[in-house]
């Protein structure tokens, strides 16, 4: 099996720590995305894989193998870059064929059949005989896609493959990368520093953040179950209204009137209610079945074709709700914000500071 | 974008190409034009038509064996150059060498320095350390002057070049030596061929290096051109060289069909 374990990689540029010390253990079989913003390492760490960065200190398992020490050409892995890479010299099946064509324990006949069904999974076995330059963004990276995947790696790396896309080609492409890996059940490590592409994508998400592993989690969980103000910023557009959580409830600082209703996972002290966009509901009256309401000011709305984007004030602090355009858009002025209190969750100050060091 | 050049422009841009092109062309049509004469003396515009002085030129013992001596000196230099020139832009491009930009200058240095300079202070050298002057001497200082030209086009196709390619190649499997076999000097190719040659295109034509090189066993064409000359104005002379200049027009065409020179300068 090729389970893919990294134990506490550190690696380091030129006295600049970039990884800070990464575990993970990424299942056999599973799809899994390195989530972060540029800087975060992510790059890095997915380079460490392939043994193209050498780490400063760690150690990293495929398989049960130590291959820390190993040079990529013989880790057996697959690799697309964002770049694609194609070989400009060399037509597209002989592009395919290369990994094959390398490890050379095959006739060349069988190769090329390989290379060929590899094209047909990408859908490109028409293309075969074509030079790279004479294919489209799109059509390239189908073939750096077959490439990686025609030798049967252990592992296939993606480094933002679709970064180069256009927005309609990258939401195929993302269907089409996860029907592929239903159907060859590799094992995927995936990079990108899109939260949507990572959501749709993956089995598990790891967000990183400077060099660390900020969270690990299922893409709902980490969604709904942020552990860290970093994660609840980064992934969707989380709003975060300080606050104390008492045995009462949560008071909202500068929010007159009753406690509101506390969130399952609250905890007694300082700390930050989180609430999505798309979970706040912006009205003249606090809407019916929500038990938590706070009086608002509108400040601007922007229609957005399928929603209304709302920047409101909220006792002194800007919070964005999104609202589905088919309801009247709330003007200007004095308002009030409804969410429900299951929808939202507290992170206490406590959890931050762990977190954040 | 081209239709809003203005009409002026544009017809400035072809009477200047048009002067460019006539500037560069006339000496060669002036050689070549000469070279077809019947007459026995070196003039322009030819009187008569003929190749007799084709086949003079490349029957005579005056020019046969000078051939010979520069394709063979300018072969193997452009060879030399090609190879050294090829390793030196690799490494400077793909390695963080300490020092790389000295090294690079160095190396492009034959382009700045005067070639008579080369020639004195190579028959300088040879003249106190061997025996001076031979054949080798002449192939080793024009495959020096061929370097420079060799690391520039290589260095710009390798500069082009997806960076990524080599590390794709290491996660197919391929090691250092299938790596360069396969994927890096393929794609260097036509920086290498366009390279090599202008390196034999320098040497096939340099008649300054090899005027201090000269001995009378060593006379490489473009001397036995102005020797001949100095004593002689039959139109041998213009037959000659307009086969230099056909020699090298034949060799670029055949360039650019077999691996597309242009590609080396996009």
């Amino acid at each position: 099996m090729s389970t893919l374990t990294i134990s506490s990689i550190r690696k380091s540029f030129k006295g600049t720590e970039v990884l800070r010390g990464i575990d993970l253990t990424i299942e056999s079989g599973s799809f899994v995305s390195l989530l972060g913003p540029s800087g975060c390492g992510k790059t890095t760490l997915l380079r460490c894989i392939a043994g193209l960065e050498t780490p400063s200190s760690g150690q990293i398992l495929i398989g049960g193998d130590d291959v820390t020490a190993l040079a990529p050409e013989r880790r057996r892995l697959g690799m697309m870059f964002q770049s694609y890479a194609l070989f400009p010299h060399m037509t597209v099946l002989e592009n395919v064929r290369f990994g094959l064509r390398m490890r050379a324990d095959r006739s060349v006949a069988e190769q090329r059949k390989a290379a060929r069904d590899a094209l047909e999974v990408v859908r490109m076995e028409g293309y075969a005989d074509r030079l790279p330059t004479q294919l489209s963004g799109g059509q390239q990276q189908r073939v750096a896609l077959a490439r990686a995947i025609a030798p049967e790696p252990r592992v296939l790396l993606l480094d933002e493959p679709l970064s180069n896309l256009d927005a309609r080609l990258r939401d195929d492409m993302q269907i089409e990368l996860v029907e592929l890996h239903r159907r060859l059940g590799l094992t995927t490590v995936f990079v990108t520093h899109d939260q949507h592409e990572a959501m749709t994508m993956s089995d598990t998400v790891v967000l990183l953040n400077d060099g660390s592993v900020e969270q690990v989690g299922e893409p709902e969980d980490i969604y709904r179950r942020p552990a860290t103000h970093f994660a609840a910023d980064f992934i969707g557009a989380a709003n975060m209204i300080a606050g104390e959580a008492t045995a009462q409830g949560i008071r909202l600082d500068g929010v007159p009137g009753d406690a509101l209703p506390r969130p399952d996972n609250a905890t007694n002290g300082r700390g930050s209610l989180v609430v999505r966009t798309e979970s706040i509901v912006v009205g003249h009256s606090p809407a019916t079945g929500y038990d938590s309401a706070a009086p608002v000011t509108v400040l601007t709305s922007v229609f957005r074709g399928a929603e209304v984007i709302y920047v409101v004030e909220l006792a002194g602090q800007r919070v964005k709700v999104t609202a589905p355009a088919n309801v009247p858009i709330v003007p200007a002025g004095a308002a009030v914000a409804s969410w429900a209190s299951s929808e939202a969750f507290w992170l206490s100050e406590t959890t931050v500071l762990t977190h954040e060091r | 974008m081209v239709k809003s050049v203005p009409l002026v422009a544009k017809a400035a841009a072809v009477v200047l190409l048009a002067f460019l092109a006539l500037y560069m062309l006339v000496p060669i049509i002036v050689v070549a034009g000469a070279s077809l004469s019947e007459s026995r003396f070196l003039a322009f515009p030819p009187t008569g038509l003929s190749l007799e002085w084709y086949v003079v030129a490349l029957t005579s013992d005056v020019y046969l064996g000078p051939l010979q001596t520069s394709l063979l000196i300018a072969v193997v230099a452009a060879v030399i150059a090609a190879t050294l020139g090829t390793a030196a832009a690799l490494a400077v491009t793909r390695f963080p060498l300490p020092f790389s930009g000295a090294i690079q200058s160095f190396l492009l240095s034959p382009l700045i320095v005067p070639t008579i300079i080369m020639g004195i202070g190579t028959l300088t050298l040879v003249s106190v350390i061997g025996q001076g002057p031979d054949l080798w001497v002449l192939v080793v200082v024009h495959a020096v002057l061929g370097i420079p030209y060799v690391m520039r086009t290589v260095t710009g196709v390798m500069a082009r070049s997806d960076r990524f390619t080599e590390e794709a190649a290491r996660t197919l499997g391929a090691g250092t030596w299938s790596r360069y076999r396969f994927v890096v000097l393929p794609m260097a190719r036509p920086g290498i061929v366009a390279g090599a040659f202008f390196a034999f295109n320098i040497s096939f034509d340099d008649a300054v290096i090899a005027l201090f090189l000269r001995t009378p066993q060593l006379e490489t064409l473009p001397i036995a051109i102005y020797g001949r000359l100095e004593f002689s104005t039959d139109p041998s002379v213009a037959a000659v060289s307009t086969l230099m200049v056909l020699i090298t027009v034949v060799t670029m065409i055949a360039l650019e069909k077999a691996i597309g020179l242009g590609k080396a300068f996009v």
